[in-house]
């Protein structure tokens, strides 16, 4: 019932932003746009999930979107390799705070202050990076066939009771940099002295560790092990193919913020802008919300249960230097 | 006088006075013209992606940004002490992962080629397939089936004997040298099973006729006859296990045993931002092991005659007759590749029909789905990456063995100056982790006078600058054993070198050329780690896509593409075989 009081208020909030200001993007715009013929995005967004805004891209503007995906850090690799070598191929780079925030620093972006933005909340705009369009948020979720949501942690700090010992999985701390900084950040959730013990706890836990938060949540699925900390979307997206998956009502849950962004020498800046203008809209948030995303444009949520209750908090930003000490910190802690 | 003797005897006759003539000498000769354009094309793909590299690793800054010269990586990378330890867990196991690779290889190669086994040529051809597949989709289907919670063998002892726990765990040394040996088995059975085809007869039947037993033949004359090509297969399986992340990040990682790459992934390649330069001192590690396993490779190849059994007077191996033991032969083959084939290929066929994966029960054949397969049908950018991905293995696989073929004719066979230098460069790129190669790439090409960046053009580029080692190797493992006197003969007839290196040692090294050409024919398929900062939107192949849908966590389309670039290639290796017709010649 609540999932379709969802989908009926997500729907009505598309009709009103599609009827009212209809389509925020001027004709001129489009126009230069149409004459630059296509658009290159650089970007960590699902392929499956971008393809559908771009294929709603091309059908309202006839502009072709070349996408080329890869991890965030690939992403960053490339579009900076380009740049400095003078020979930038993309107009427009979609990925996580912290890669987004060095590539700002390295002076890659352009100032583009899309009209999109006024419907995303004050506290979702970055004075550099423009709207946080998405959050990817990371919580726990578990095998309802193996655990009996009766029987499920309520909290974080469930997790470190006796009774889940070695039920545990999720990414290695010491190996991939999201988890690295959810851990860092735990202190936001806890305070630092709580968060310190908490981290010793789980550890002590002997949790599964595997290379990232999509390998946790697939041995959720396929119940090797029967809860991860992983993305609560996949909860969502794994359901939807049959998996007994739900997530833990957490209330607060940390997680990464995503930002899209024009290149300071676009081959087609027209283009560029006329994608960021539609893709921060609500035809392209709510697309992306069916399929599972939490979007920060306000009123549209994915078709999770209980997804409008959950308080997002964004994770620390951590330099290179402090992602070496935390992992050189979790390796005494974790793989002793 | 073959060509190559008159221009030792030129060497040595009194340098000082002749160096004029000396040099005279020298350009006169083909091979030596040949030499310098094969060279010049090597040491230009090989050197000119990883000067970056090298120069990368001497840097405190990335590539394109202003820098100091430094050690630092270098005294990062190999003074701290838990390097040590983790290179002792990759000692052991790239020389568990590459022996067993090559134990299985030639029980195989022996059974399939040497022997009256029936099925013989379907165990042949069906041998190939587990290295069209990637290797993280192996590691992953041996996970699904050993997994000591819910692994699909485990699950079916304790059903079937009534144990309290799955007798296998995966997740453990034994698990992971046995996952990476089977991984690396198909590349060792191309190299040794062409090195067998070329065997000479004579040797083993005259043992025979003086009472030796088809084993002892087999154990003191066969086999010994066959080292340079074991040796091949050990040293390129040696380096991949060393240097693979894949399979020690499944099955390692869950067990906590840690691995020299799994440092390397921590500290550079994983780090944030990706640390290249220390990623790349790291590379040059790599490559010294390398270097050093080519070097025993050549020591205990030196004898290049005394492997030579290819000579003029007929080639053709005898069939060995196993009696009734030839049904055994093919139970033992058969159990090899249920191992190395079927299991896997099974486990990707369940992950290809089920909408996610999980352990089948009754309900499951109710959500069976040909989705994943419909997928593959109706989305065009799938079929676009096929078109790339058939384009590059085809033209890349053919590029890359003729120039190994005459790279290794003239390491092997000529006297020439510098002939070493040429094997030493072709394993310079294949050292270096496949994703900081691809960033020596991307700077090497990105503003090269011809525009060669976001084109088709640069992934085969890339693909021959990494790949040529594995053509190397199994062409000269099988040059070596082709006697000089049929050179010689063609020679004497009045034959110059280009019309003796066709007429004559190329139809001799087909069986090397062949597997060479199926081993990179089938890597380029789904190569993936040095294409992905190469390709643009327009020009991608399949690996990127098979790496951007596991990302996305999309098993079963992963599985469906994986299965059915594994009928196309299979379909081309036939192919290829029949027109090669290498067992006719």
């Amino acid at each position: 019932m609540r999932k379709k009081i969802h989908s009926f208020t997500a729907s009505l909030g598309l009709m009103f932003f599609v009827v009212a200001p209809a389509y925020s993007q001027s004709a001129q715009l489009i126009e230069a746009a149409k004459k630059e013929g296509k658009v290159a995005v650089y970007g960590s967004l699902e392929s499956d999930t971008g393809d559908a805004v771009f294929r709603l891209f091309k059908k309202k503007t006839g502009i072709e979107v070349d996408y080329w995906r890869a991890s965030a850090t690939k992403v960053m690799d490339r579009a900076l390799s380009e740049y400095r070598a003078g020979k930038p191929l993309f107009d427009v780079i979609l990925t996580n705070d912290n890669p987004m925030q060095i590539m700002f620093k390295e002076g890659i972006f352009a100032k583009y202050d899309s009209p999109s933005a006024k419907d995303f909340p004050k506290d979702a705009i970055d004075p550099n990076l423009g709207p946080r369009y998405r959050n990817v948020i990371i919580g726990v979720v578990y095998n309802k066939s193996i655990i009996n949501p009766a029987e499920a942690p309520k909290s974080l700090e469930d997790l470190v009771k006796p009774q889940y010992r070695g039920k545990l999985v999720m990414p290695d701390p010491t190996q991939h940099t999201t988890t690295t900084q959810w851990v860092a950040s735990l202190e936001k959730l806890m305070g630092k002295e709580k968060a310190g013990k908490y981290i010793r706890d789980l550890a002590a836990q002997k949790p599964v560790l595997v290379e990232s938060l999509l390998p946790a949540a697939e041995r959720v699925a396929t119940g090797e092990t029967p809860i991860a900390i992983t993305y609560v979307k996949y909860g969502y997206i794994f359901g939807q193919k049959g998996a007994p998956l739900d997530y833990v009502r957490l209330g607060k849950m940390m997680g990464d913020g995503h930002y899209l962004t024009l290149d300071k020498k676009a081959p087609h800046p027209n283009a560029g802008k006329a994608l960021i203008d539609f893709f921060l809209g609500p035809e392209s948030m709510s697309t992306m919300a069916k399929m599972g995303e939490f979007v920060n444009r306000k009123g549209i949520y994915p078709p999770l249960p209980d997804a409008d209750k959950i308080q997002f908090v964004e994770m620390y930003d951590l330099d290179s230097k402090q992602f070496a000490e935390k992992k050189k910190e979790y390796q005494q802690i974790f793989l002793r | 006088m073959s060509a190559n003797e008159r221009i030792l005897a030129v060497e040595h006759h009194v340098p000082a006075a002749e160096s004029r003539t000396r040099i005279g000498a020298f350009f006169s000769q083909p091979i030596s013209w040949v030499f310098l354009v094969v060279g010049g094309i090597i040491g230009f793909l090989s050197l000119y992606p990883t000067f970056f590299l090298f120069y990368g690793s001497l840097m405190d800054a990335p590539l394109g940004v202003p820098g100091h010269f430094t050690l630092q990586n270098y005294v990062r990378a190999y003074t701290d002490p838990e390097a040590y330890p983790l290179l002792l867990n990759s000692f052991i196991f790239g020389l568990g992962a590459s022996g067993l690779s090559v134990v299985f290889a030639l029980t195989l190669a022996w059974i399939t080629i040497r022997t009256n086994a029936p099925f013989r040529r379907l165990f042949e051809l069906t041998a190939i397939i587990p290295n069209i597949l990637p290797p993280i989709l192996v590691s992953i289907s041996w996970v699904m089936l050993l997994n000591p919670s819910n692994g699909l063998i485990n699950g079916g002892l304790v059903k079937l004997f009534g144990l309290a726990k799955g007798p296998f765990n995966i997740y453990s040394i034994p698990g992971l040298i046995f996952v990476e040996a089977l991984i690396l088995t198909p590349l060792a059975f191309l190299i040794i099973a062409a090195a067998m085809k070329s065997m000479d007869p004579s040797l083993e039947e005259s043992a025979k006729t003086l009472g030796s037993s088809e084993f002892s033949v087999m154990t003191r004359i066969t086999f010994p006859l066959m080292r340079p090509a074991i040796l091949a297969a050990a040293t390129l399986n040696f380096v991949r296990a060393v240097e693979s992340f894949d399979t020690p990040a499944i099955i390692a990682l869950p067990a906590r045993i840690e691995v020299f790459t799994t440092k390397i992934w921590r500290e550079a390649l994983g780090s944030f931002p990706t640390n290249h330069n220390l990623a790349a001192a790291y590379g040059v590690g790599i490559l010294m092991i390398a270097l050093l396993f080519v070097y025993l490779y050549r020591r205990f190849t030196s004898q290049v005659e005394s492997f030579s059994t290819v000579t003029g007077k007929g080639f053709r191996p005898h069939q060995i007759d196993l009696g009734a033991g030839r049904y055994l032969a093919s139970a033992v083959a058969f159990l090899l590749l249920l191992l190395l084939v079927m299991l896997p290929i099974l486990v990707l066929l369940l992950v290809a029909i089920l909408p996610y994966y999980h352990v089948p029960t009754w309900q499951t054949w109710s959500h069976l789905t040909l989705d994943h397969f419909r997928y593959i049908w109706a989305t065009p950018r799938v079929h676009k990456a096929f078109a790339n991905s058939l384009l590059l293995a085809l033209l890349g696989a053919t590029i890359c063995m003729l120039l190994a073929s005459v790279a290794s004719y003239i390491t092997v066979r000529t006297k020439l100056a510098g002939r070493s230098i040429i094997e030493g460069l072709i394993f310079i790129p294949w050292a270096f982790p496949g994703t900081a190669l691809a960033l020596g790439l991307l700077w090497a090409y990105i503003d090269f006078p011809i525009p060669v960046y976001a084109t088709i053009w640069i992934i085969l580029i890339a693909y021959v600058t990494r790949f040529l080692p594995y053509g190397m190797r199994a062409v000269s493992s099988t040059i070596i054993q082709i006697h000089k006197e049929l050179e010689e003969a063609s020679v004497a007839c009045g034959a110059g070198f280009l019309a003796t290196f066709r007429r004559v040692l190329i139809p001799m090294m087909r069986p090397g050329v062949m597997a060479g050409w199926i081993i990179l024919m089938t890597i380029f398929m789904r190569e993936f780690s040095a294409t992905l900062f190469l390709y643009s939107p327009g020009s991608e192949p399949l690996g990127p896509l098979l790496y951007f849908l596991y990302l996305d966590g999309m098993r079963g389309r992963v599985a469906a593409i994986g299965l059915v670039i594994s009928v196309i290639s299979v379909i081309l290796i036939a192919i290829a075989q029949h027109y090669s017709r290498w067992e006719s010649e």
